[in-house]
């Protein structure tokens, strides 16, 4: 699978731990109603301690920090204050996480929707992401991403095959190609030859799948 | 009231002053524009080995000029970024003690640095700018340094982390993208 090329108008590249993608969920999947269309969606595991150096809380409080700088500190803690007043404004709670998660298993659970049961996308991104950043699920553990599936309707018999075999291997076929093609984070949108990171970009997506009507929107956070 | 913090060689603050200045006009908003200096770094070169934090902040870097020269275009902005970042100091340092409305000097400081890559850290191209603007201030420009210090300071204590930042209703909001949920605020507390 090539990262930049689907059959789909948009390819939309998320990642389960990272609260930018979070609070980007609903409105692309409201996009995707809103056109009648269905995206690629696929995932882009994110290796966070690489670029923003790590840290672990214990109760709320850092306990430990590598590779982080004063002012990595401030834009880290303002971004996650703008994600949880976004989140909120949907009906949504965004709790800091107490680690960097390993997130493969429930990225590779959203390859195993789009190939099995692509109608279901959005109740498995429902069943992972809000509870995720309630601090209720353990996604590193298999038996919860199972769950998860099967709460979204999805069967999951033969997911820890797939997660282990084919599953992984595209997961792992994908994360090579992002730098080398222009992709460095999530949400990444691709339209075409245009790779957009952040949900900023939306209304542009849309006056591009809807005919590029009027002038070209500027970014925004869309609200409701 | 908005309070409005922007750096003359941050292309966001550049992009942003047009869709601001409307919402402005549009909601006849009292505005505070304020010095912030950024950190603007030049698009990091191809190394013949990366590691994956340094291929990171290139493959970002090339891709958020990228999307600004795009998101320029749309607004008949041909955007040229100077071949290294320029310095600001002294053209933030002077908006900072401004007397009269700045914004004239502003829109002069962001077309010098942007359409002819100005020096913005030099005396005689500010007051250049000060001149052609028609603005007011009666601080000697060598004690301008030293006060937009103390603003950056106050600044970051307050939580602001870059520029374009906006200040309304004691929330904090970096980037234009944001400028529906300014306004939003703007008219609850019209």
């Amino acid at each position: 699978m090539h990262v930049l090329q689907s059959k789909a108008p948009l390819i939309v590249y998320i990642d389960i731990k990272s609260p930018y993608a979070f609070v980007a969920i609903r409105p692309t999947l409201a996009l995707e109603a809103e056109l009648g269309m269905q995206f690629d969606w696929r995932p882009l595991t994110l290796d966070i301690p690489s670029y923003l150096g790590s840290a672990e809380k214990k109760k709320g409080k850092v306990v430990s920090s590598k590779g982080r700088s004063q002012r990595t500190w401030n834009a880290i803690r303002y971004s996650y204050r703008d994600a949880r007043r976004y989140a909120e404004r949907q009906g949504l709670v965004l709790k800091g996480t107490e680690k960097i998660w390993d997130s493969t298993l429930p990225n590779i659970g959203i390859l195993w929707v789009m190939q099995t049961a692509r109608d279901k996308l959005a109740d498995y991104l429902e069943a992972v992401y809000p509870p995720f950043w309630r601090r209720e699920l353990d996604i590193e553990d298999i038996s919860v991403v199972e769950t998860c599936l099967q709460e979204a309707g999805v069967d999951a018999s033969g997911f820890a095959a797939f997660a282990s075999g084919p599953g992984r291997a595209l997961h792992d076929e994908l994360q090579p190609q992002f730098h080398s093609s222009g992709i460095y984070g999530v949400p990444t949108y691709v339209l075409g030859d245009d790779i957009l990171f952040g949900r900023e970009h939306i209304p542009y997506i849309r006056w591009v799948l809807t005919g590029q009507k009027g002038p070209a929107p500027d970014i925004a956070y869309e609200i409701a | 009231m908005l309070t409005v913090y922007l750096d003359f060689k941050s292309p966001g603050a550049y992009l942003a002053m047009k869709p601001t200045l409307a919402l402005v006009d549009r909601l006849s908003l009292a505005v505070a524009w304020q010095p912030f200096l950024t950190v603007e770094r030049d698009v990091p070169k191809l190394g013949k080995e990366e590691t994956v934090g340094e291929s990171h902040r290139r493959v970002r870097a090339e891709s958020q000029r990228r999307l600004a020269i795009k998101y320029a275009a749309h607004q008949g902005i041909e955007l040229r970024f100077p071949a290294t970042p320029g310095e600001t100091d002294l053209a933030l340092g002077a908006l900072a003690v401004i007397e009269s409305d700045p914004l004239p000097y502003i829109q002069a400081s962001f077309d010098a640095y942007w359409q002819a890559h100005a020096d913005l850290n030099d005396e005689a191209t500010i007051r250049q700018l000060i001149d052609q603007s028609g603005a007011t201030i009666s601080t000697e420009l060598s004690e301008v340094r030293d006060l937009l210090d103390a603003a950056q300071a106050q600044a970051e204590e307050a939580g602001i982390v870059g520029a374009p930042a906006y200040v309304i209703s004691e929330q904090i909001f970096v980037g234009r993208e944001h400028l529906p949920w300014i306004e939003e605020i703007a008219r609850a507390s019209d």
